[in-house]
């Protein structure tokens, strides 16, 4: 028998919220099948099954629950589960929060919950009916939250999401109407999570410092031929190099040079830290999450570029832990994908500065009375005015752009 | 026929009683306190007093949207009049039927009906009931000058006249029907008049005199009730209120209406005759008029103290029960 | 085209006066019409301008829509005023048997261009032989057309349409809708006999109704908006022929149907209504299509009893919800 337990995933992790269980009591599931699903203001993630067996789980969902804290169990034997339902009764409501599940794992041979008896007719809305029958979906899998536990729409665009992830359009195309002038929402989505977090620190971030923007832009000749090199020579497993990870060693060197940047404000202190960690902002599921590259100044660009890799693939399959996402002292973040040139990115407090990259883009240029045509890119810096004055930030933002347009000053 | 000194005062507190119940409700409608519409009969109380007095208690009577008074004379309680009239579940008609729809079918009343000329198959049935059951009852349906231009009153007329059904057509003509006047749609010119073409007796009577109207009555009653037919008797009277409540009349002249107030109403020409012989004195007079006023002001208080029906109570009635 | 608020007895009367002038072959017949000019007034001036073309009648139901009818037969474009739609069974068979049917048993040899016109509906303690609403019998009856407009510039646009018709057609205008004021076109203003009109855009769901429970439902849909509910109000304004294309664009949007009348519901036009959606739009129905009638009984006196019986503003606010599955 084994107790299901909050998982502690970081050295700072104290509680998380018990957003889920994947599985009613009873039922039976294989080792490391995703049992339930729990929430800190970091991540989101699922917890594995230890062993095969059959999972009773009882505590509530929607509550926040310490590290360590026992949330079910699971038996190894029928015999097993039917000692453990009589002393430990169930509180967790588990057929109602079925929480879609973001791996397509087929889920065994057995019936899901709610499903109907074999011989009993099944109640569903004709649109529902007709809605089902059109994406392949089993009316017998569906819950019905309609009169009568009757399936209605909703109920089948739900199954729908599930299936597919967030539906990209409408199941079934709605006669429009341009006469109509009030407005309604598409969709809703309560502000947690993650998403809570951001919401909090954002506006923090602006109330709480003095920020500011500064902009320049660096002709990028150099660094787009130091990455072209670096890809010749990238053989089998390698993942190729990205401007992102030359440009981590590049604001490696400048802080290295520039020390009073990598600093934070703590009550009445400013703490100019020793160790230099770098974030990388990325795009995840539809949050914003800054995974960082530890002590990049001590590293090759080779290993940054690996590491900022595991990143990003962690960061996609939504594996990132706390401690990837903590005790960064300064950020990147870059917008060049989407043609953006200067902007004015917000500080991710206690960090006091952050580097905006835009895109590289061709443009003439004026060298010595005559017009080139060079590849240029944008960078901006955001500053905190409170710790940091406006001529140092600029001298620190000249660096990255004068390492930017000769590499060759990172080893120096 | 003959109407002893005590008769004739009953007939004259009835006549009080008719007319302050009308006056009352008049005054009860203008503060708002009767919804609907009422139709009031003030100025045809000989008509509907004197007709009435010459029927039995198990005659029947098929009265109109104007049937007030048609009710009181044939013996209807003031008291559960205005319970009806205030919507109460205590009323005749238990708050359904209201001003143009009460009934006492213990008194035989048959019911207001207000759909004009509504009355007549209903009399043609009551009619043809009695002789088959030979009960010597007689059948009255009181009518207006416009309902005699309906098709029901021909198809009745027609149709009692037959089967010498016992029941009297009396027409209570007060020269307007709504805001038409009988001068114009009655063609012929004569409701009495046109007895003659289904074979029946007609007669024209001053429908302001009661005594008139119980003599004239009184024969086609006796004729109906020996099993010899029907008649048409024409009471000629004026309505002195407008055809409901809030009627601007604009279809007559106020000296027309002061005109008759003044030599035709039928009280007043009561009174004097009766003070004439000397069987009505002044304070007999003042009497009366008193007991009436405290009568019709007890009847108004109890209407009031029923209570409403609930809600629900809509839904009953609709069938009788096995 | 410059639009003033006047009332649906004014708007009659206007749209009236422009159809007499424009055509002598149209006169009005009914009980009651010179003294007052018709008991709300709905035909104000018609008799003073056009002398001889508003005629009284004695009390003969039975001949006046005869006489209608005669006319008609023989050239003639009739407004018969009928006084109340109650009393349209005082003359049933000539409006059933033969006004419907002429033209049909004679092989189309006439036409009859009769309009037969009457106020009706209740809330006024008129009790039950002055207060109902007897729409369905003239739907069900084949050969006639059914009219019930709600708001003035309806009331206009609909009777000229309807006298211009060679078909004879059944017009009932509510009671308690002729004091209604609202913004009506001056000048030649035509509404299409079957084509109803969208009063409310919405999204959520489709209420169909006409005459004066279209104020109600809209006053409804403020409640419901409250509860992030968006209706959609179609006032049908010609119940007969019916305007379905629109119900269907209507519920191929919200899935949700709830039909109102005042009439009540046993054998109503809603259950007409709530069947065709049924046969016809069954794949987008999220939910069955419910009806909202007044009570099956005859309209009682007592105000408390009459408001029980007729359908009001909360009845049509729970039945949308119920339509949507949302707790009352």
């Amino acid at each position: 028998m084994f107790e299901l337990k909050i998982p502690k995933l970081g050295l700072t992790m104290e509680e998380a919220k018990l957003v889920s269980w994947q599985y009613s009591s009873g039922d039976e599931v294989k080792k490391d099948d995703p049992i339930f699903i729990i929430e800190t203001d970091k991540v989101t993630y699922e917890v594995p099954a230890p062993s095969d067996g059959i999972i009773h789980p009882v505590a509530k969902t929607g509550e926040t629950y310490p590290v360590e804290e026992t949330v079910g169990y699971l038996a190894e034997s029928r015999e097993e589960y039917e000692l453990l339902i009589q002393e430990h009764p169930s509180g967790a409501g588990a057929v109602e929060e079925m929480a879609p599940l973001k791996e397509k794992k087929p889920v065994a041979e057995k019936a899901p919950p709610g499903a109907v008896p074999p011989g009993r007719r099944i109640k569903a809305s004709p649109l529902a009916r007709k809605m089902a029958s059109s994406h392949g979906l089993n009316l017998a899998e569906i819950k019905g939250t309609g009169p009568g536990a009757r399936i209605i729409r909703e109920d089948v665009e739900r199954a729908l999401e599930q299936r597919e992830g967030a539906a990209e359009e409408e199941p079934i195309p709605r006669a429009a109407d341009k006469g109509f002038p009030g407005k309604k929402a598409r969709e809703t989505m309560p502000i947690t999570g993650i998403r809570r977090a951001i919401f909090d620190n954002m506006f923090m971030s602006l109330s709480r410092t003095a920020q500011l923007s500064l902009h320049t832009e660096a002709c990028a000749e150099a660094l787009v031929g130091l990455r072209d090199r670096l890809n010749k020579q990238v053989r089998g497993e390698e993942l190729r190099f990205s401007f992102n990870a030359i440009l981590v060693k590049i604001a490696a060197t400048a802080l290295r040079g520039h020390p009073r940047i990598n600093a934070s404000v703590d009550g009445d202190e400013i703490k100019v830290w020793e160790q230099i960690h770098i974030g990388v902002a990325m795009e995840s599921e539809d949050a914003l999450l800054v995974p960082v590259v530890r002590n990049p100044d001590l590293k090759s660009i080779r290993e940054i570029n690996r590491e900022l890799n595991e990143l990003i693939i962690k960061t996609r399959e939504n594996r990132l832990l706390p401690d990837d996402l903590a005790n960064g002292t300064f950020t990147i973040s870059n917008l060049g994908f989407a043609d953006i040139d200067h902007f004015t990115p917000i500080l991710r407090p206690p960090e006091s500065a952050l580097l905006g990259v835009g895109r590289i883009v061709e443009k003439p240029v004026v060298k010595e009375g005559e017009i080139l045509s060079q590849a240029m890119l944008s960078l901006s810096l955001t500053f905190d005015h409170r710790i940091i004055d406006g001529a140092p930030a600029a001298r620190f933002l000249k660096a990255v752009k004068d390492i930017v347009e000769d590499p060759l000053l990172m080893i120096v | 026929m003959r109407t002893t000194k005590e008769e004739k005062l009953a007939l004259y507190k009835k006549m009080l009683t008719v007319r302050a119940f009308e006056e009352k409700t008049g005054e009860l409608f203008a503060q708002n306190l009767i919804p609907g519409f009422i139709h009031l009969s003030i100025g045809e109380e000989a008509s509907s007093v004197g007709t009435c007095s010459v029927l039995r208690e198990d005659d029947y009577v098929a009265s109109t949207h104007r049937g007030h008074g048609h009710l009181i004379a044939k013996g209807a309680d003031p008291k559960r009049m205005f319970a009806e009239l205030f919507g109460r579940k205590t009323g005749y008609c238990k708050g359904k039927g209201g001003s143009m729809h009460i009934a006492d079918f213990s008194l035989g009343i048959l019911g207001a009906n207000g759909v004009v000329g509504g009355g007549f198959p209903i009399i043609i049935g009551a009619g043809l009931s009695i002789k088959l059951r030979k009960t010597g009852q007689v059948g009255v349906v009181f009518f207006g000058d416009g309902a005699a231009n309906r098709g029901t009153f021909h198809e009745a007329a027609n149709m009692a006249a037959i089967w010498k059904l016992p029941v009297i057509f009396v027409c209570e003509n007060n020269l307007y029907a709504s805001t038409t006047p009988a001068a114009y749609s009655l063609a012929g010119g004569s409701i009495a008049g046109r007895a003659s073409a289904y074979g029946i007796p007609g007669y024209v009577v001053n429908g302001n005199d009661i005594l008139e109207v119980r003599k004239i009555v009184g024969k086609a009653v006796k004729q109906a009730r020996e099993g010899n037919g029907p008649s048409i008797v024409e009471n000629k009277t004026y309505r002195f209120r407008g055809h409901f409540e809030g009627d601007p009349q604009r279809y007559r002249t106020k000296n027309e209406i002061e005109d008759f107030k003044r030599k035709h109403d039928p009280i007043q020409l009561f009174n004097a005759a009766l003070a004439k012989e000397g069987t009505l004195t002044e304070k007999l007079d003042k009497d009366l008029r008193d007991e009436v006023t405290t009568l019709i002001e007890e009847a108004v208080r109890y209407g009031q103290d029923q209570p409403l029906p609930q809600p629900e109570e809509a839904l009953e009635d609709l069938y009788t029960n096995p | 085209m410059t639009e003033r608020i006047i009332s649906c007895s004014d708007a009659l009367a206007e749209a009236l006066g422009e159809e007499m002038e424009r055509d002598e072959t149209i006169f009005i017949i009914g009980e009651d019409l010179t003294a007052h000019d018709g008991i709300f007034g709905q035909f104000k001036g018609l008799n003073a301008r056009f002398p001889g073309r508003v005629i009284d009648t004695p009390i003969s139901e039975t001949c006046i829509v005869g006489a209608g009818v005669g006319a008609a037969l023989t050239g003639m474009r009739p407004l018969v005023d009928l006084h109340f739609a109650d009393f349209f069974p005082t003359a049933m068979d000539e409006i059933t048997n033969q006004t419907a049917k002429i033209r049909y048993m004679f092989g189309g040899q006439a036409k009859i261009p009769i309009v037969i016109w009457a106020p009706d509906g209740g809330g006024l303690s008129a009790a039950a032989q002055h207060s109902q609403s007897l729409e369905s019998w003239f739907i069900h009856t084949p050969g006639l057309k059914v009219v019930v407009p709600s708001e003035p510039a309806d009331v206009k646009g609909l009777i000229k349409s309807a006298i211009r018709d060679d078909n004879p057609v059944v017009f009932f205008q509510h009671k308690k809708l002729f004091a209604q004021t609202g913004p009506v076109p001056e000048g030649e203003y035509l509404i299409p006999l079957g084509k109803g009109d969208i009063k409310r855009h919405g999204t959520d769901i489709t209420i169909i109704t006409y005459s004066r429970m279209t104020y109600f439902c809209l006053e409804a849909a403020e409640q419901l908006k409250k509860e992030g509910i968006e209706a959609e109000i179609i006032d049908l304004r010609t119940l007969k022929p019916l305007d379905f294309d629109l119900i269907a664009t209507s519920i191929q949007k919200t899935f949700h149907a709830l039909v109102v009348h005042e009439a009540c519901l046993t054998g109503g036009f809603g259950a007409e209504i709530a069947a065709r959606i049924g046969e016809e739009l069954f794949d987008y129905l999220d939910a069955p299509v419910m009806r909202i009638g007044a009570k099956d009984v005859p309209i009682p006196f007592s105000p408390v009893l009459e408001r029980y019986v007729l359908p009001q503003v909360e009845d049509v606010v729970e039945g949308a919800k119920r339509v949507l599955n949302r707790q009352p």
